[in-house]
């Protein structure tokens, strides 16, 4: 089980295996949110103290037999029972529990992504001791009765594109620890995964010739086009000091194409590279000239944003990087 | 990298708590370093907890695991056996605490301690035994549940509250399979307890040996008659005989030679009605037990042998109970063959030479009294004649009787200290008997008892202790003849206490015995309830089993087929778990909801409906903004809407 996410490798039976489980848990527990844990979702089974106390149970019942001893056979009894009792328990612990899928922030590749799922309790009983993780369980949590926690989920991003984290375990021990009582989960909640960030350093030298190591004061070799007054948020590089020291107001330089208002960042004018590459580089591109207030347009083979400017038009450019599918035109 | 979890702070203490809660009823029996070692331990790991004191280090900890081991070896000879392995268990257990560091050692220290509590009812299965284990059952479940709350405050009640809960829930399906599950033969031989302090009679009697117990007011045995209890001078509890002396000890006849004693020859017949009762007897770790004059029994664990007492086949290492028939006017050994009488009658007459003297001189004053007649009849008389004369002299019954030399006892008591205890009396008269003659032996047991209204039982106590003798006579076989009836009545008539009233010495050691003030009508009545109480839990619940559970089943489902006892476990533990399913998962679900959050949801649905579905996370004030301009046209919805609203956060919301 705690092979779930990378079963891929291995063996062929385990790979048959992983599929044959992958297939079931699909059937029995279809992505879908919010869900709400009943019979079919849970699984239960006696964790490994579970399995030793009902080993020492078998003992004590040895004893009982070979000393004819009726109070041991009464104790054996009374702790089965009492076991019995746990499992009725630990399953009510996740029992008609709500869970929900609230969202998740994009992330560049190779990020951690952040997935918050929201539990909540219908009724007045709390829940407690819950544990969630990917694999394993995590450090414990309650919902309190007819509240809610909301739970941080978090998980390696590894490539661009629609990042679909899989099933997460959601078990708890309470409250004796001898019964272990869990569902995976899928909430059909996926992450947009943005390529990760690249600098194109090979990009500075094709225009400058050669030699610069740092960054030139824009990208795609831009002059001083224009002064505006400063917005906080602005890069201090941008600042016109010597404005400032003449008539003591803020004023940003706005950098850009000399030959052209519109910046456009072409995936097909890009050095020779590998398409990823490409567009982690349009993906640093896009970063770089919305920090710099810039009016940027982004054209891929299928693709063309207008040029524009603002967090809307930016994370429009990162989706479409994000989703872009390298077959789809060049 | 695996991350160990730590032991919440909380557990640990509850752990060491049931420690010490299971060493409380186990003190009698452990040796005397043992309760010490725990306590230390406790003390040490409570140290450690408050950041005090270091860890011990590893080779220090296996060092206090070999001291243990030597120490066991060292109390008992060795390793085998019920005990040292008890012994042992609760060693580890409690040095198993400097070792608790995870989680997981956590669990295995509370899983160990159910085992270490089931040895408890290996040396006591009684009703006081039961809450000890009671007690200790909760503070390890309250271990488990502070295993899962890292959290809660150390200290809190509240584990102790819930796990009284849990053990309740659990408490009649317990009870149903207690009944129903079959007990079964043992599978192999077990350790047993051959390490124990033999209680109770020993197998050989010397000066002073009966007196210690004398002192003691525990329990030695229980006794229920069928019909009527006998008269209190009538109860001769018969245990062993001893008609053999070795430097002025006696015992049993040797076995093996063909002389011993070991083998019931012939039956005596059966003369009248006999006496129906049952005795629960506390574990002695000997084999003979107690019954009436010539006792019989159908138990198969019994075996008869020639002196008519009777021996169980292996130790009594547990309580346990055997139904007896007597028949107290049977004639014991009709014929005496000469070789028995050459046994019965041995004494060397050189080490009392003052009580040969008396003997020669009683004999000849019964003698010239009676004229010549049969040999029974003057037996008969010379018995008389010497229990007269005890009578007549100054001797004391007395608790506290002064040392006397082994080997010149007799006329030394006779004749010089005059106090004794019954078995300086049964002795001297044993003697005086066989220097005459006449056949004569010990009889070792209990007399008399306490009778319990309540129960209807008689109550045997160590105190109630006793040494007789018998003689042979021509014609009647074994007659009892008790001397101590001749220097203290009361002792046979009304018991111990009675015979010891003058002297005061009435379990004087033991201040808090209920016994001792059973004169107090108050404490008298709760020590009769409680013993009855006893009584019944021995009989009906540690004795459960066999016949009495097929006849409780029987009473229950009729026939006993396997069937039918499924069909009864399943249908209480449905009657038994379905409320609890029902109590535990009460107040999970979303029914519980209040007007308000039922209006919320109704709107939802209503707004689903008609293409207005809420968006996730946005609240009722937001969607009526978004969707202003199509809630325009319908003034109803959109009051609705927010009535809802209102209705929703103008209340606190209700627990």
């Amino acid at each position: 089980m705690s092979s779930l996410a990378e079963g891929s490798q291995g063996r062929s039976w385990t790979r048959w295996y992983h599929a044959r489980w992958q297939r079931w848990m699909v059937r029995r527990l279809p992505p879908q949110s919010p869900i709400e844990l009943t019979q079919r979702r849970l699984f239960i089974f006696p964790s490994r103290p579970g399995l030793a106390f009902l080993g020492v149970l078998a003992a004590i019942l040895v004893a009982a037999i070979n000393y004819e001893n009726n109070m041991a056979y009464a104790l054996t009894f009374w702790l089965g029972s009492v076991f019995v009792v746990a499992v009725h328990m630990t399953f009510a612990n996740l029992h008609r529990l709500q869970v929900q899928a609230v969202g998740a922030v994009p992330v560049f590749a190779g990020q951690q992504a952040r997935l918050v799922v929201r539990l909540s309790a219908r009724g007045r009983r709390s829940y407690c001791g819950l544990a969630a993780g990917w694999h394993t369980a995590g450090d414990a949590f309650s919902v309190p009765g007819r509240g809610s926690y909301d739970l941080s989920l978090f998980c390696c991003a590894p490539s661009r594109g629609w990042f679909d984290p899989g099933r997460f375990l959601l078990e708890t021990r309470y409250p004796l620890g001898l019964l272990r009582c869990w569902t995976w989960l899928d909430l059909g909640q996926r992450v947009l995964v943005y390529p990760t960030p690249l600098a194109p350093t090979q990009l500075w030298e094709a225009h400058s010739g050669g030699g610069r190591d740092g960054p030139p004061r824009g990208p795609s070799g831009e002059e001083l086009a224009d002064f505006k007054a400063y917005q906080p948020g602005d890069p201090l590089k941008s600042i016109a000091w010597a404005a400032y020291a003449r008539s003591d107001t803020l004023v940003s330089k706005v950098m850009g194409d000399t030959q052209a208002q519109d910046l456009w960042l072409d995936f097909s004018r890009l050095p020779m590279a590998d398409s990823e590459t490409r567009l982690s580089w349009l993906c640093w591109l896009v970063l770089d000239a919305h920090n710099a207030q810039l009016r940027f347009g982004l054209r891929m083979p299928g693709v063309e944003l207008a040029p524009a400017v603002g967090e809307p038009h930016r994370d429009a450019a990162l989706r479409a990087l994000a989703l872009y599918t390298p077959g789809s035109g060049a | 990298m695996k991350v160990v979890e730590q032991i919440p702070r909380s557990a640990i203490i509850w752990l060491i708590l049931s420690q010490l809660c299971m060493l409380l009823p186990l003190l009698g029996e452990l040796p005397l370093w043992t309760p010490v070692l725990v306590i230390a331990v406790a003390v040490v790991r409570l140290q450690i907890l408050r950041g005090q004191w270091p860890w011990p280090s590893r080779w220090l900890r296996v060092l206090m695991m070999l001291a243990g081991v030597a120490g066991v070896v060292m109390s008992y000879r060795s390793l085998l056996g019920l005990e040292p392995m008890v012994t042992l268990l609760v060693t580890a257990y409690a040095l198993k605490l400097f070792e608790t560091q995870s989680l997981r050692d956590g669990y295995l220290l509370a899983i160990l301690g159910f085992f270490t509590a089931m040895t408890l009812f290996l040396y006591d299965q009684s009703i006081v035994q039961v809450l000890a284990v009671v007690v200790v059952l909760m503070t390890l479940l309250s271990a488990l549940l502070a295993l899962n709350e890292p959290r809660a405050t150390p200290l809190s009640a509240a584990p102790l509250r819930r796990s009284a809960v849990l053990l309740t829930l659990a408490l009649p399906m317990m009870l149903v399979v207690f009944l129903v599950f079959p007990r079964i033969a043992p599978l192999w031989s077990v350790p047993i307890k051959n390490h124990s302090a033999k209680t109770g009679m020993s197998d050989s009697i010397f000066p002073g040996d009966v007196t210690e117990l004398g002192r003691d007011d525990s329990v030695a045995f229980r006794v229920q008659f069928e019909g009527d209890v006998p008269a209190q001078s009538q109860l001769y509890w018969r245990g062993l005989t001893l008609g053999r002396e070795a430097d002025g000890r006696w015992l049993q006849h040797a076995s093996g030679r063909g002389e011993g004693l070991w083998g019931l020859a012939e039956v005596p017949e059966p003369v009248g009605e006999p006496l129906r009762y049952r005795v629960i007897q506390a574990p002695t770790q000997q084999r003979w037990v107690y019954g009436l004059r010539f006792a019989e029994t159908a138990d198969a664990g019994l075996l008869a042998v020639n002196d008519f007492t009777l021996r169980a086949r292996s130790p009594i290492e547990f309580e346990r109970g055997y139904t007896l028939r007597s028949w107290s006017e049977s004639v014991l050994e009709p014929e005496l063959p000469e070789w028995r009488r050459t046994l019965e009658t041995a004494t060397d007459a050189t080490d009392h030479p003052r009580t040969q003297r008396l003997v020669e001189i009683l004999r000849a004053q019964v003698d010239s009294r009676l004229g010549p007649t049969d040999p029974a009849a003057r037996d008969q008389a010379f018995v008389a004649e010497v229990l007269a004369w005890l009578r007549r002299e100054p001797f004391y019954y007395t608790l506290s009787p002064p040392q006397l030399d082994a080997e010149t006892f007799v006329d030394e008591f006779l004749f010089a200290s005059r106090r004794g205890f019954c078995e300086h009396y049964a002795i001297s008269f044993v003697v005086m008997m066989r220097t005459a003659g006449i056949p004569a032996r010990i009889v070792a047991g209990y007399q008399g008892g306490e009778y319990n209204p309540v129960s209807n039982t008689v109550v045997v106590r160590q105190f109630d202790a006793h040494a007789w003798a018998e003689v042979w006579l021509q014609g009647r076989g074994w007659v009892r003849v008790d001397p101590t009836a001749a220097v203290a009545p009361s002792r046979i008539e009304s018991g111990l206490e009675a015979a010891l009233a003058a002297e005061g010495s009435f379990l004087s050691d033991a201040l808090f015995s209920a016994t001792r003030y059973r004169d107090i009508g108050l404490i008298n009545f709760f020590r009769q309830q409680y013993d009855a109480a006893a009584w019944r839990w021995q009989v009906m619940v540690v004795g459960y089993g066999g016949e009495m559970q097929l006849s409780v089943l029987r009473d229950l489902v009729g026939e006993i087929t396997p069937l039918r006892l499924l069909a009864l476990l399943g249908g209480v533990w449905l009657l038994v778990l379905a409320p609890m399913a029902w109590w535990l998962l009460r107040g999970r679900g979303g029914r519980s909801r209040s007007q308000a959050e039922r209006a919320y949801w109704a709107l939802c649905a209503e707004l689903d409906r008609r293409g207005l579905t809420r968006l996730p996370g946005e609240g009722l004030t937001a969607l009526r903004a978004r969707l202003a301009e199509s809630l325009h046209d319908e003034p109803a919805l959109c009051a609705r809407i927010e009535a809802v609203e209102r209705a929703l956060y103008e209340t606190a919301p209700s627990r």
